[in-house]
């Protein structure tokens, strides 16, 4: 499989694995020094947010202690489409812009919702045993959430 | 012992003060009401002034009573704010939430205002109307406005009010000394929950919910000091909580807050709910407001803002944002549960669902599990609605008359 073709698969994998809830599956694809943000910009205060912000031991802690809160149950699909890979050999990097959609499905009558729409802003590590998350910002255009999630994108 | 229907709908064993008839949150009459004897009577946070820091900027709000409005400092720094209808057609005369004007113009028919809420110019007003109109007759409805309480800009829709001052009275004592330096929004987001407005505040208004939280279980209620916080009730029907030492490192992936706030013991939390639907709550290192507005009975958006010092390093300020979304984000641990707390009870109340009461019955000394909080509240809604909260359609005092 040649790189950009690896990248591409990596970066939909991601998503696949978190739409499974497949948290340990999703940190597997991460290099250590990964770093996971949520970002939007709020024209109302003219300034841009950070709405979640982990390194992978943050992440991996979110996800352990998911089972203690409550939660809404619904489960959530990110579609994702890869647009640009540029990739830089020399620094062993790849720098990838992708469209996301969030669409959330109703446990009761499995209703399906456009919950969310951004963009996912990635950079992959490319080491001998193929390309690593090094760190992502979704960033969202939506931001009216309703009553949240507590689930990262 | 499970219920069946007479036994369901016969009013709880509590003082009448105890309990509230479901109704007052889903009857679209109520709400009018609440519109206009509450919404329209009270000092209602617009935004906040480091929004507008310049001249001429503006800041649009839906006010909950229902007017429209835009907030804006004019050329001598003051904060005014009109409705945001042109006097002519009735059109929406400025369409963003933000923006910097110092002639604001309508786009239908080019009528033009300045930021002290005089008409300006009048397209062809001479041809049109002679000297029957002019700009002298054509002013923007202004609103009183008032800056105060950590910098927050109040509105209030009924002219002949009370000033801010006499309406939150001596509610803020508890925070004053902690709101003396220039304060900045760092976060805004909006929520639109299918709820009824009150029971958002209720939310805020009790900390029983606590079980709820896992996160406020560890670092809290099981932490010494919790038991002993107490409600004070205020006139207006104001009400705060007072403090307590969060142990923010007893959550697995949290750690002791790096950042305090001016006069915070470190781990300090002081509450401050402002009727009918605004909320101080200062957190160790975030000041967060939540106000609320209701589009109707069951519909609810509520604005959430996080505030930091004006004065803040680039280090401190992202220190702040970092536990303000670890909780109170979108994303945050408590925030979901709390919206989805109030959106379940939207579910079960919507009308002809056939709930029918909602008890506020614990008594623990006014403190922290108590819910004289919420008590506090309906009296201060009674007393405005003219109608009682336990039985807001007379129908009880009818019968037993």
């Amino acid at each position: 499989m040649d790189t950009r073709t690896a990248i591409t698969e990596l970066i939909h994998r991601s998503g696949l694995i978190m739409d499974k809830c497949d948290f340990k599956g999703y940190l597997d694809l991460c290099a250590p020094d990964y770093q996971y943000r949520i970002t939007t910009y709020s024209p109302e205060i003219r300034k841009d947010m950070t709405w979640l912000e982990h390194d992978k031991a943050g992440m991996k802690s979110l996800f352990d202690n998911l089972h203690r809160h409550n939660s809404d149950k619904s489960p959530i699909s990110r579609h994702i489409n890869v647009c640009l890979v540029d990739i830089d050999e020399a620094a062993g990097e790849a720098d990838v812009t992708s469209t996301i959609e969030v669409y959330r499905t109703t446990l009761d009558g499995g209703e399906t919702e456009l919950f969310a729409v951004g963009k996912l802003y990635d950079k992959v590590a490319l080491g001998q045993d193929g390309p690593a998350l090094r760190s992502r910002n979704v960033r969202l255009d939506t931001r009216l959430l309703g009553y949240g999630y507590h689930i990262p994108f | 012992m499970s219920r069946n229907a007479v036994e369901w709908k016969q009013a709880p064993s509590f003082p009448e003060s105890h309990y509230v008839d479901t109704r007052i949150y889903t009857e679209e009459d109520i709400f009018l009401d609440e519109q206009r004897k509450i919404f329209n009577k009270c000092w209602i946070i617009a935004c906040h002034e480091s929004e507008i820091p310049n001249a001429y900027d503006y800041r649009t709000f839906s006010h909950p009573g229902g007017p429209p409005l835009i907030v804006i400092r004019g050329e001598d720094m003051k904060v005014r704010t009109f409705y945001n209808i042109c006097p002519h057609r009735g059109n929406t005369l400025l369409y963003e939430p933000v923006g910097n004007a110092k002639r604001i113009t309508c786009i239908f028919h080019a009528w033009s205002f300045n930021a002290v809420g005089d008409c300006i110019d009048i397209s062809r007003g001479k041809e049109g109307y002679q000297d029957r109109f002019g700009c002298k007759d054509a002013g923007l409805r202004e609103v009183k406005t008032e800056l105060g309480f950590g910098g927050f800009v109040w509105v209030n829709v009924d002219d002949d009010s009370c000033t801010l001052k006499e309406y939150i009275g001596e509610a803020m004592g508890m925070l004053e000394e902690h709101l003396n330096e220039p304060l900045e929004v760092f976060h805004y987001h909006k929520a639109i929950v299918n709820t009824n407005y009150k029971l958002w505040h209720d939310t805020n208004s009790e900390f029983y919910h606590d079980y709820m939280h896992y996160f406020n279980r560890i670092t809290g209620m099981i932490q010494p000091g919790y038991f002993d916080r107490k409600y004070t009730g205020y006139p207006n029907g104001h009400a705060s909580v007072g403090s307590m030492a969060i142990k923010y490192d007893a959550y697995e992936g949290s750690k002791a807050r790096g950042v305090g706030w001016p006069g915070l013991a470190p781990g300090g939390w002081v509450l401050i709910d402002i009727f009918p639907g605004m909320t101080y709550n200062l957190r160790t290192s975030v000041l967060r407001m939540d106000t609320a507005i209701p589009l109707g009975p069951n519909k609810l958006l509520i604005e959430f803002r996080g505030l930091g010092l004006k004065s803040d390093t680039p280090e401190q300020r992202a220190e702040r944002i970092r536990d303000h979304n670890m909780i109170w984000g979108p994303f945050g641990r408590n925030l979901h549960e709390d919206l989805l707390g109030v959106h379940g009870q939207g579910l079960a109340m919507r009308e002809r669902t056939d709930s029918r009461w909602v008890i506020h019955g614990r008594e623990e000394n006014m403190t922290i599990h108590d819910e004289g909080g919420m008590r506090h509240f309906y009296a201060e809604w009674s007393r405005r609605m003219g109608r009682k909260a336990y039985d807001p359609y007379g129908e009880q005092t009818a019968a037993a008359k």
